[in-house]
């Protein structure tokens, strides 16, 4: 502890010799001191829980938390936007909206008065790999609440006037997307990394994919998918195990097992050197997205590159928000994240900077990327983001959604169970070799995809500098995102006919 | 007989369970802090929340933004912490902090695995009693502050809705101004106003520590002492002449234009302070117009009529008088106009018709939801005592107390407040269109 307040003390004062500082303080003598010793530690363990399997294939997890007198249910599906088929993209997020809107006995506002009468909350969505309906109600209503569950995952009912009326709302949701920069940043930077794998389309569809979609696909898709042994459901609160599994067995004992598709085959694609400009001429900000196709959660490498990651960005360490937010005042938010998913996963960093500081933002982007597979990382850097880590652990099992989301985690990317007891032991075996390693292997900073949101004309003349002298610009009225050049059809046609670039 | 039965089977249930208590202890140090302390052992972590009753409405004009930007300056540094170092200590053993600054105070907050709790009364006190600040961290700071307004307000679609709403609902009190404040205000903060700033405000008197977690009280409390209980008093006595806003005798009506997808419509009428009497029930208005699928509003614009994309009824119920506005997007083919019209529509049905028996036992089911559900994490425990010692004016009885109070609340009470406020002379409909 000693050591490491006396390094920051070293950062800080060559940081402040410039200026002399201002004493703020109350005229009266404040004593110097420094941090005080903790207090015994008491120990933290992964709280107690109980997996089972239901004869028809459901994974039951069951937490007993009995702080409040509350039960939370949710049931996970192992399917979700990368099952969309071909030009279909939204079809697993437009399934889960209409779970709700009506089953085979309530209407949808008959679901709606069941569960806000009973003072209860029910949610459902979708994912990149997974789709979720989720219930919370007082103890004295699981069964309301857990029946009301089944329900509308088991019987949808997914009338066509339900149907148009949320494709209604969709569209006119993604109209207001298509405004937000950070938005638009995002899913432009899924396409370029996952090009036209599943994972590179917008989960909740574009306008044209939302417009195909029937009742007939919408069908289909939950026939396919919706089954007990495609999923895991959690019960968490206030209950014993036995009356968790009763009630879990009265609503879901009777779902029938069926067979599961296999996944097509879709190659994932190599990362290559691409930047593509959104241009919002009134924007005041532009958003950017860095990064590159990264590897799936199962792979063995994972904690040494989450922790790669995070010293770029992440929580510990950040070396993305000390550059850009504490040295220079570019930005309000620099972070890095490494996104996983089943099949894959992506590195991305972001943030959002005044438009006329686009470039000079994006060249100390690269340069970190660059540092991080150059350089090897300092003990200190290393050792600060497993602290972070491996103290941060008692805080992720306080609540008992907290605790349940890790469970759900481990089954869902069928890790061994033992990892939730492990996890401190697992983070403190990652070395500074480790990291060298797997920057060495999985970053590509000369291959990376870049997003920028924002208005071109402050920007694009100086991009040449900081090494991108290619650079796709869209204007944001015309972005695509199912075109392999997120140019709308009919404008590339246009353009083709006239002879001029859109 | 049989018909009552038959009713009686067709409400909801009341609600039985009951939120538990919070087993509280609160202290007024000599130097004018006061703290709250709750044990909680559930687990081995403690959070703590210091409160500063200080935020925008306390900015004098010319000098919107200045609290929340004099926020950011806490992390600055103070005698014996330098600048960054506050958050890297909390990173450092796994802990997590920030700030947020609203109309009404200045919240600053950590959870730590609960060994660490010297480690955070420490901190905390320093920055009350030494902050630090260099002119090139000032100057820094102030650009943070200004990107996080671009990316908070002036980039995001919608993002100035509330500047645009306040700044016409209000004319002489401070919540004309939104938390966020003016560029042109942002760079006219000086270090003086910083220094003045902070020796007003930023005192031990107008503190409170809620304490939460893994602590054994009677170590805690003398932690307390030690660390906090160390910083000077101060003799300044804080400002609170803030302008009251006149009553408002006529409707005003807006239209403006702003580059957003789609038109919006806002209906806001002034509504009384957070602990009146009248706040509950407003409280219960909302929640009749706005949660869940079978509230008013989302069933009658957004699933009947398909007039809305989103719309919503919710009252931002605050330490001095506020607001209660309904807010609607506009689904493409409808108009501003049969969207102001419908929101107008269940703003009188409350003022005219009672709630439905059933209605009124939904929303206090919802209430015991959140009540229940609102206090699983220290964190919301904690903001639950301090909010009720804060806003409430010390009473701390107020975070379990107001229970009852909505429990008790009737469809008659309901009808009174919608009477009493939701008036045409007390209302502002702004419309905003696409458009430059």
């Amino acid at each position: 502890m000693t050591q490491r307040f006396f390094r920051s003390f070293i950062v800080g004062f060559v940081l402040a010799t410039a200026w002399p500082s201002l004493v703020l303080g109350q005229p009266v003598k404040w004593p110097s001191s420094s941090p005080p010793r903790p207090l015994p530690a008491h120990e933290a363990r992964f709280p107690p829980y109980q997996v089972k399997t239901l004869p028809n294939g459901m994974s039951v997890v069951v937490v007993v938390h009995t702080e409040q007198p509350a039960v939370s249910v949710r049931l996970i599906l192992r399917a979700g936007g990368a099952q969309d088929p071909a030009g279909k993209s939204g079809l697993a997020a437009m399934v889960a909206t209409l779970l709700d809107q009506g089953t085979a006995t309530r209407t949808a506002q008959q679901v709606a008065d069941t569960i806000d009468s009973a003072g209860g909350r029910l949610e459902t969505g979708a994912g990149r790999d997974l789709s979720f309906a989720n219930v919370t109600v007082m103890k004295d209503s699981l069964d309301l609440g857990i029946g009301l569950l089944a329900d509308v995952v088991r019987c949808p009912a997914f009338a066509q006037e339900e149907l148009d009326r949320q494709r209604r709302q969709v569209v006119a949701a993604l109209r207001v997307s298509y405004q937000d920069p950070a938005y638009v940043a995002n899913v432009v930077f899924d396409r370029l990394v996952y090009g036209l794998h599943p994972y590179g389309f917008p989960r909740n569809g574009t306008p044209e994919s939302v417009e195909t979609l029937t009742r007939e696909d919408l069908v289909q898709f939950h026939r396919r998918h919706y089954a007990p042994n495609n999923s895991i459901l959690a019960v968490v609160g206030d209950l014993t195990v036995d009356e968790a599994m009763a009630a879990v067995t009265k609503a879901f004992g009777d779902w029938p097992r069926q067979e599961i598709p296999a996944d097509p085959v879709a190659e994932l694609p190599k990362p290559a050197k691409r930047i593509v400009v959104l241009d919002k001429p009134d924007a005041v900000q532009t958003e950017i997205r860095m990064g590159q196709i990264g590897i799936p959660r199962k792979n063995g490498d994972f904690m040494a590159v989450d922790l790669a990651i995070k010293i770029l960005g992440g929580e510990g360490a950040n070396r993305l928000h000390r550059v850009l937010r504490t040295e220079r005042g570019l930005t309000y938010s620099a972070s890095a994240g490494f996104d996983v998913l089943k099949k894959s996963g992506e590195f991305v960093a972001q943030t959002n900077t005044r438009s006329d500081a686009t470039a000079e933002v994006l060249g100390l982007m690269m340069e970190e990327f660059w540092r991080l597979r150059r350089d090897r990382v300092n003990d200190v850097e290393l050792s600060d983001a497993k602290a972070y880590l491996t103290g941060h652990f008692p805080l992720t099992i306080e609540t008992p959604d907290e605790i349940a989301t890790q469970i759900l985690d481990v089954l869902f990317y069928e890790l061994p169970v033992e990892e939730l007891q492990t996890f401190r032991q697992r983070v403190n075996a990652v070395g500074v070799d480790d990291v060298e390693r797997v920057a060495a292997k999985y970053l590509q900073p000369d291959r990376l995809s870049v997003v920028l949101v924002g208005n071109s004309a402050t920007f694009l003349g100086q991009l040449k500098r900081v090494g991108f002298k290619s650079v796709d610009v869209i204007r944001l009225s015309d972005l695509d995102l199912t075109a392999p050049d997120f140019t709308r059809k009919n404008l590339a046609d246009a353009a083709a006919k006239t002879g001029r670039r859109p | 007989m049989a018909v009552l039965a038959l009713l009686t089977a067709l409400l909801p249930a009341a609600a039985a369970v009951r939120p538990p208590k919070m087993n509280y202890e609160m202290v007024r140090l000599p130097n004018g802090l006061t703290v709250v302390l709750l044990e909680d052992h559930s687990t081995p972590i403690v959070h703590a929340q210091v409160w500063y009753h200080v935020g925008s409405k306390d900015e004098r004009s010319g000098r919107t933004g200045f609290a929340h930007l004099f926020e950011h300056l806490m992390f600055k540094g103070s005698k014996n912490v330098q600048p960054e170092e506050h958050l890297a200590m909390i990173s450092g053993v796994g802990g997590q902090a920030n700030a947020y600054t609203t109309e009404d105070v200045t919240v600053f907050w950590e959870t730590v695995p609960s060994q660490y709790l010297p480690l955070i009364l420490w901190l905390e006190a320093d920055r009350m009693a030494s902050l630090r600040i260099d002119k090139a961290t000032f100057e820094r700071e102030r650009q943070v502050v200004k990107e996080e307004r671009r990316m908070r307000v002036d980039n995001a679609p919608y993002g100035s809705l509330s500047e645009v709403i306040y700044g016409q609902a209000f004319t002489v009190h401070p919540y004309q101004h939104t938390t966020i404040g003016s560029m042109r205000d942002l760079d006219a903060a000086s270090v003086e106003d910083v220094r003045d700033f902070y020796r007003t405000y930023y005192v031990p008197g107008n503190a409170t520590l809620a304490l939460v977690g893994d602590i054994d009280p009677k170590q805690a409390l003398a932690l307390i002492t030690q660390y906090l209980g160390a910083v000077p008093p101060s003799d300044r006595t804080i400002p609170r002449d803030i302008p009251k806003e006149p009553e408002q005798e006529q409707e005003r009506r807006v239209s403006l234009k702003e580059n957003w997808p789609l038109p919006v419509v806002v209906v806001a009428y002034h509504v009384t302070f957070d602990g009146h009497p009248d706040s509950y029930p407003l409280h219960m208005a909302a929640k009749l117009l706005s949660d869940g699928q079978s509230s008013r509003i989302y069933r009658a614009l957004v699933y009947e009529k398909g007039l809305a994309l989103t719309a919503f009824g919710n009252g931002n119920i605050v330490e001095d008088p506020n607001l209660f506005f309904a807010v609607a997007i506009v689904q493409p083919g409808h108009s501003p106009d049969e969207v102001e019209r419908a929101l107008v529509a269940e703003l009188d049905r409350l003022r005219n018709d009672p709630v439905t028996d059933h209605e009124l036992q939904r929303v206090k089911n919802q209430f015991a939801r959140d009540y229940i559900v609102g206090r699983e994490s220290n964190q919301q425990k904690a903001m639950q005592l301090a909010h009720a010692i804060v806003v409430h004016k010390g009473d701390v009885t107020t975070a379990d107390g107001e229970f009852e109070i909505f429990m008790n609340t009737t469809a008659a009470d309901v009808q009174r407040v919608a009477r009493t406020y939701f008036t045409p002379q007390n209302r502002t409909v702004l419309t905003v269109l696409p458009g430059r």
